[in-house]
């Protein structure tokens, strides 16, 4: 029995797979067809930044300003408090920005996108799209796919910025450094091999929340649950996705630094 | 019908449909589909539900593959079209959902202005809006321009899904149950409004409903499907006085 339900869960991941592949697939296919759906793009990318702002700034925000204070007695054991801005901005740079910004955009803008797409499916409007002559895999699944690629980049950039302020004030609430200084502390470690890594991998992560929540949604199945399903399962699998791809990331970083040092 | 008197038109095949097929993992839907449809007529399937009546219409439209079969519409074949061509005969060939599939996140206006933007028909706004402003004129929605889906009654959506279809000036119009939960007021209404589109955009229809006062009016003939094939034909007063009593039943009222 139990290993028929092992045997089952293997085989649903492989479908999963399968299926997640084959839409990737076609998502590329469909990315360099014409036409392009500027307006759409814009529409989604803008709905993204507009929904997601206030809480990855309240987030990010509380992360600096946390993972500073903390860091603080221990730096002071060695003697060493001039490296806290240092460390605090390579871990956020490095790890706590794109991974936090990343897991909020999944939550939200992932489940969205699923909840949005599989009640299209269920209400059949993306079959009215179709036959309206407008190939929805165009104009829905290639502009939600793409404004996630683009705009986790910029909301990680805005994260990092935010962050480096809560650790400022974190900071000032001891000592009194100014912001110049802190900032020169701050960016004294980190060199753009830090950078380069660590902007490259949100892309990817941004790519991740928007195909899965597309294909959960487009392939939503029939009824009110199966929309409540692909929100859900697109939150699931993306935030797992993100999480092995920042391993795989964390392995490949280290190689770059290896190879630019 | 006397071909003299009828103008030539009248005798073309639009949709030619032959043994057509379809199974969903096993289960044979549609077994053996035979329909031919002359322009300008109109056809009533009836049936029980979650008997294929759904997936034949979408099969036209080629929302849905069939197995295997020939169909035909405007005397090509559907399912070796590319999706230009697919995109050509769907603005040729109108579709209303069964559950409306308006689009939620737009207003009347975006929803109507959609099918005409995408295929690049019209650009001009100003002929746009006259266009708009006919069609809801038509089914009597002025007022709804401006509003959301969800701010619509289930009679109004039921319109604006027709509005949006109209616009197109298809030559043929798959209803999908066009009158079902609505009161039997507003299904009249309905059902005069298609009669009404038929006269005037001269439409060749398939009508799918279980109401039988839309399939009296708005047919020129019946079908009846079943186990996956026509079981009975003919005019609504044929089958309604047929011989056999099971195609009698489906015309029986309390
Ligand atoms: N995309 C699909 N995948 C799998 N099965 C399907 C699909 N579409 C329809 N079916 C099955 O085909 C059968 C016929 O469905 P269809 O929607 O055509 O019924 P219907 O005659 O329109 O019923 P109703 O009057 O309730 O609308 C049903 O058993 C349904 O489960
Ligand atoms: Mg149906």
């Amino acid at each position: 029995m139990s290993s028929y339900s092992e045997n089952n869960s293997i085989q649903t991941f492989l479908t999963e797979l399968g299926g997640l592949s084959r839409f990737t697939v076609q998502f590329f296919r469909e990315l360099f067809r014409p036409p392009y759906e500027h307006k759409e793009f814009l529409k989604q990318a803008y709905s993204i930044g507009l929904n997601t702002l206030p809480l990855i700034g309240i987030t990010a925000f509380i992360m600096g300003l946390v993972l500073t204070l903390q860091s603080k007695p221990v730096l002071e054991e060695f003697g060493a408090e001039s490296w806290l801005p240092g460390m605090v901005s390579v871990s956020i740079v490095r790890e706590i920005g794109p991974v936090i910004t990343a897991l909020i955009c999944a939550g939200k803008v992932g489940s969205g996108i699923g909840a949005e797409l599989g009640s299209m499916r269920v209400t059949e409007q993306i079959d009215a799209m179709e036959v309206s002559g407008t190939n929805p895999m165009n104009y829905l699944v290639v502009t939600r796919v793409l404004s996630t690629t683009f705009m986790i980049p910029i909301l990680v950039f805005y994260a990092d910025a935010v962050s480096f302020y809560g650790s400022y004030l974190a900071v000032n609430l001891h000592d009194f450094i100014s912001l110049p200084l802190f900032m020169n502390l701050a960016f004294d470690p980190l060199h753009f091999y830090d950078l380069i890594p660590a902007t490259i991998k949100t892309f990817f992560f941004g790519f991740a929340i928007g195909i899965i929540g597309c294909y959960k949604g487009y392939y939503s199945e029939k009824g009110t649950e199966g929309v409540g399903k692909a929100a859900n399962s697109a939150v699931v699998i993306s935030s797992l996705v993100i999480f092995i791809m920042d391993l795989i990331a964390v392995q490949l970083a280290d190689l770059f630094n290896v190879f630019m040092r | 019908m006397s071909e003299i008197s009828e103008h030539i038109d009248q005798n073309e095949t639009l949709i030619e449909i032959k043994n057509l097929q379809k199974a969903f993992n096993g289960n044979q839907v549609l077994k053996d589909i035979n329909l031919t449809i002359k322009r300008s007529e109109n056809i009533v399937v009836l049936g029980k539900s979650g008997i294929g009546k759904s997936v034949l219409i979408k099969c036209i439209v080629g929302l849905i593959q069939p197995d295997s079969g020939v169909l035909k519409v405007f005397g090509r074949e559907v399912t070796e079209m590319n999706q230009k061509e697919l995109n050509d005969l769907r603005t040729r060939v109108g579709f209303i959902f069964q559950g409306n599939a308006l689009y939620d996140s737009m207003t009347v206006r975006e929803n109507l202005e959609f099918p005409l933007r995408r295929n690049k028909i019209m650009k001009d706004t100003k002929l746009i809006n006259e266009l708009i402003l006919d069609v809801l004129d038509s089914v009597g929605l002025l007022e709804a321009i401006d509003k959301m889906p969800s701010e619509l009654s289930g009679g109004m959506k039921k319109r604006i899904g027709l509005a949006r279809t109209l616009i197109l000036k298809p030559e043929i119009i798959l209803y999908d149950e066009p009158t079902t939960g609505l009161d039997p007021l507003t299904a009249r209404e309905i059902s005069n409004l298609i009669v009404k589109i038929q006269q005037k955009y001269k439409a060749t229809s398939i009508i799918i409903t279980h109401d039988l006062n839309c399939a009296k009016i708005a047919s020129d003939r019946l079908m009846i499907l079943h186990d996956g094939v026509f079981k009975a034909k003919g005019s609504f007063d044929e089958l309604k006085n047929s011989e056999n009593s099971w195609v009698r039943s489906f015309f029986e009222t309390v």
